[in-house]
């Protein structure tokens, strides 16, 4: 099967930095695959990359085997099957709009029938348990907790393979994080959608990829199947990453 | 509709903004309602002249003995049409080049940015000296020309916004949902630069009004047998010797409607943009 | 000597109405120690900071409540009540270290000006001396040149041990650390903790670090309050909460946390987080009973009508939490 997403040398400077510097990895399609790293590793460019909304000075990137190249027609087609989660994905939504107005405009998009799109939408809606009131209201108008899913929901309909999600949990709490995080796992599990998730929590990962990368300064350092990479690391930075992290041990929970 | 509303409540209920909603409201009564009641602006009478403020003529007569206050009411709807006019059209052109600039990035906003330097460059009255010697006097000759003048200053907002906009996260998103760039304009980017543009708009409306007014006063703006408040006071100037009346009714009418339509958009600017006072 | 804070009531007055943000929160702070003070957003718990700092909003009001530091009562009620301890006996790091320090002037200067209000008529010599050598102490690298670097010139983690070398030339009897390392990677924030706990060593002061993150409290503090929409439910030593939470709260909380050393399971559906379902009770309207009645997975007929007390929870002293069942034997 082709991979979800190919990624061969990937580089690019900003100035003096660099951002990537010979990155290479795959995805497998139907898998969670993970990119770990602090700030400054490349990992949010490595993804606006792959989204097309970062330019690369060299390399080559496949989606689902088709090259990525910039322009209307190739992101008319490339939105149908790769689509992100942003990190806060509330502020997705346009502030002026209606959400009404923002799932008409993915129907426009695909040229189907706004009651055909509305039909899916209700579908969509309740697996996200959404009440379908929710359409006609503003973004501001609706919690936080629900505008994230509107934007999930939204980026459902365009039926993609392939969901990016950033940062998922940044900002939110302990007790809502696990709500988002079921939810994606659900939609990936029922969907067979291949989900990357990219983020600097590390104990999170561990339970929701399968292969994960640790980014570094525009570097990949290590990769592999989740319990090797985090049961036995192989390089310093890995490990240090796994001890620095504040975490409850599992065995101190039950006394 | 109760946006509006609300918005002007709370214009309203600060004591600078209710002034300005007063004296605005005030020269739109005049404006419009002056000339429909009033007497005839252009009725000559001669044994009449420079009268004082009194019943029959209740800001005094010109050196023709026409009624000043009727006069003045004309003037004035005049200035304010052009104004809101001038704004309106280059507050709308200004936000589409700006945006599109702002968006585009690279050369084409290189070049929208320096042709905005070169207009600013030029002293506005400067300007319009140059322009009215290659096309000549009138009314067409001054919308246009104002209108050039202001288009850079609501293009740079425009622009400004639009950067800001680009990187966030909801114009992202529907980049990536592949929605066409004119309904990414139309729906996303303009309703979110329309509130400072619309501040900007109310609070340039008074100094299109000065502008208008002085141009009109060097005899290069409105022309006979039209009379906007620019040349009612060049025209009371002329004869300040036999009586002041005239020039101080046109520019105290002058004076108030510029003052309240700049104390509304404070105001304004208030309750849109409460960021850029500083206050929390 | 010991910090407490007794009875911290707090109101914000919003346009629809007065939203209780604490309602009656008591902390003590043994000196030498770190308390944790834990609560998720809304829990008020940066209101009981800015309250200690005299830090509020305008439109926020302390309506009760009392505080003993460095051997002194300071009625919080009034208006600019711990103005004093303001730079000395009591310092403060925020989550972002800008707020502490003024972009316009040198490191050098900054810290000069701590000293020179910490120990008046020193020389400039000395002062220079003193802060290098509290530069050095936060493991600033270079701190002779930091000296007259601006802070734009540094990068996040190294402003935050500006700020901490700041809190330490001050001298303080109490230390409010709220947020300190949220914006900071994983890396630099284990560095951050040890140079807060390095400093509380030398100062010998008590130490509250403000945050959500129970796995920071587990790992560094010494005692842990549990702080959920305004109110206090639990507090006690760390080991002693871990061990026996005595509010649902609390045990749902550590049930949320994902422990690094958890394996992943081979059936994705075993891989599931834990989530405490429903919402914040409206700050406006406090239901009768208990506050966390409405959430709790394990209440009974009378949480929704009894106010709980404070009940103490195994035998471990000190230890106690706010639920009824604790009462009912």
């Amino acid at each position: 099967m082709t991979d979800a997403i190919a990624i061969s040398n990937a580089q690019l400077r900003f100035g003096e930095t660099a951002a990537l510097d010979g990155v290479s990895l795959t995805i497998p399609q139907g898998t969670c695959f993970g990119i770990v790293g602090e700030s400054g590793s490349g990992k949010t460019t490595l993804m606006r990359a792959v989204l097309g909304l970062q330019k690369l000075d060299q390399g080559e990137i496949r989606i689902l085997g088709k090259p990525l190249v910039h322009g209307r027609a190739a992101l008319r087609e490339r939105a149908s099957f790769i689509q992100p989660i942003f990190q806060d994905p509330a502020a997705s939504l346009s502030p002026r709009s209606r959400i009404r107005t923002l799932m008409n405009e993915v129907g426009t998009v695909l040229r189907e029938p706004h009651a055909a799109t509305h039909e899916r939408l209700a579908v969509i809606l309740g697996r996200l348990s959404l009440p379908p009131g929710v359409i006609d209201k503003y973004p501001h108008e609706i919690s936080g907790g629900q505008a994230r899913r509107v934007a999930i929901a939204r980026a459902l309909l365009m039926k993609p393979s392939i969901l990016i999600a950033d940062e998922p949990t940044a900002g939110l709490d302990v007790s809502v994080q696990g709500d988002l995080l079921n939810l994606l796992q659900d939609i990936r599990r029922s969907q067979n959608i291949t989900l990357v998730v990219i983020s600097h929590n590390l104990a999170i990962m561990r339970l929701i990829a399968e292969n994960a990368v640790v980014m570094r300064a525009g570097n990949v350092i290590e990769g592999g199947e989740v319990g090797s990479l985090f049961g036995s690391p192989q390089e310093v930075y890995t490990r240090d990453l796994l001890a620095a992290w504040p975490s409850i041990r599992a065995v101190n929970t039950k006394g | 509709m109760s946006g509006f509303f609300a918005t002007l409540k709370r214009i309203g209920s600060e004591r600078d903004g209710w002034l300005g909603l007063a004296f605005t409201l005030a020269i739109l009564v005049f404006a419009l309602i002056g000339p429909l009641v009033g007497p005839d602006p252009n009725a000559i009478d001669i044994k009449a002249r420079f009268a004082a403020p009194e019943l029959a003529h209740l800001l005094g007569t010109d050196n023709l003995g026409r009624d000043l206050a009727a006069r003045t009411s004309v003037g004035t709807r005049y200035a304010l049409t052009l104004a809101v006019m001038i704004v309106v059209i280059s507050s709308i052109i200004g936000s589409l080049i700006g945006i599109v600039a702002g968006i585009a990035g690279g050369w084409v906003d290189r070049a929208v940015t320096a042709v905005f330097d070169i207009v600013n460059a030029f002293p506005p009255l400067i300007l319009a000296f140059a322009l009215i010697a290659l096309y000549g006097k009138g009314s067409a000759t001054f919308v246009l020309l104002v209108t050039v003048v202001f288009i850079p200053q609501f293009g740079r907002m425009a622009r400004a916004r639009a950067q800001t906009l680009r990187n966030l996260s909801f114009i992202e998103a529907e980049r990536m949902l592949a929605v066409h760039p004119v309904t990414i304009v139309v729906r996303h980017y303009l309703p979110n630069v329309a509130g400072p543009i619309i501040v900007l708009a109310s609070m340039n409306l008074p100094v299109v009004i000065a502008f208008e007014a002085s141009l009109s006063f060097l005899g290069f703006g409105v022309q006979p047998p039209n009379s906007s408040l620019g040349t009612l006071i060049k025209d009371g100037f002329v004869s300040i010797n036999q009586s002041w009346w005239p020039t101080v009714a046109a520019a105290l009418v002058l004076a108030i409607a510029t003052l309240g339509a700049t104390l509304l958009g404070e105001a304004l600017r208030r309750v849109i943009d409460p960021k850029s006072t500083g206050a929390r | 000597m010991a910090i407490s804070l007794r009875d911290l009531s707090v109101d914000y007055s919003l346009q629809q109405g007065t939203a209780h943000a604490l309602r009656g929160v008591s902390l003590d702070i043994k000196k030498g120690e770190m308390l944790g003070l834990v609560g998720e957003s809304g829990s008020g718990k940066s209101t009981v900071a800015f309250a200690l700092m005299g830090l509020l909003a305008n439109n926020a009001r302390v309506t009760l409540g009392t505080a003993t530091i460095d051997g002194k009562n300071f009625d919080l009620t009034k208006r600019n009540a711990t103005a004093a301890l303001r730079g000395r006996g009591m310092a403060m790091i925020f989550q972002d270290p800008m707020l502490s320090l003024n972009p316009v002037f040198t490191i050098g200067t900054q810290l000069g000006e701590v000293l020179r209000r910490r120990a008046p008529g020193s020389d400039r010599k000395t002062r220079v001396a003193m802060a290098e050598d509290a530069l050095a102490k936060v493991k600033l690298s270079n701190p002779a040149r930091r000296m007259n670097q601006y802070p734009h010139e540094l990068s996040g983690g190294m402003r935050q041990r500006v700020v901490i070398a700041m809190a330490l030339l001050s001298e303080p009897a109490l230390l409010i650390a709220d947020e300190p390392t949220t914006a900071l990677d994983v890396t630099v924030e284990a560095q951050i903790m040890r140079e807060i706990i390095g400093l509380r060593d030398r100062v010998g002061c008590a130490v509250l670090l403000i945050t959500h993150s129970l796995g920071l409290v587990t790992e560094y503090c010494d005692a842990i309050s549990v702080l959920y929409a305004g109110e206090k439910l639990e507090s006690g030593t760390v080991k002693a909460v871990q061990r026996q939470p005595g509010h649902p709260y609390t045990r749902m909380l550590f049930d949320c946390e994902v422990p690094i050393d958890r394996e992943r399971h081979a059936d994705a559906s075993q891989n599931s987080f834990t989530v405490i379902s429903g919402d914040l009770p409206d700050p406006r309207r406090r239901p009768p009973g208990c506050i966390f009645n409405g959430r709790c997975d394990v209440s009974f007929a009378e949480c929704a009508v009894v106010n709980p007390g404070d009940y103490p929870v195994g035998d471990d002293a000190g230890h106690s939490a706010r639920c009824l069942r604790l009462a009912t034997p």
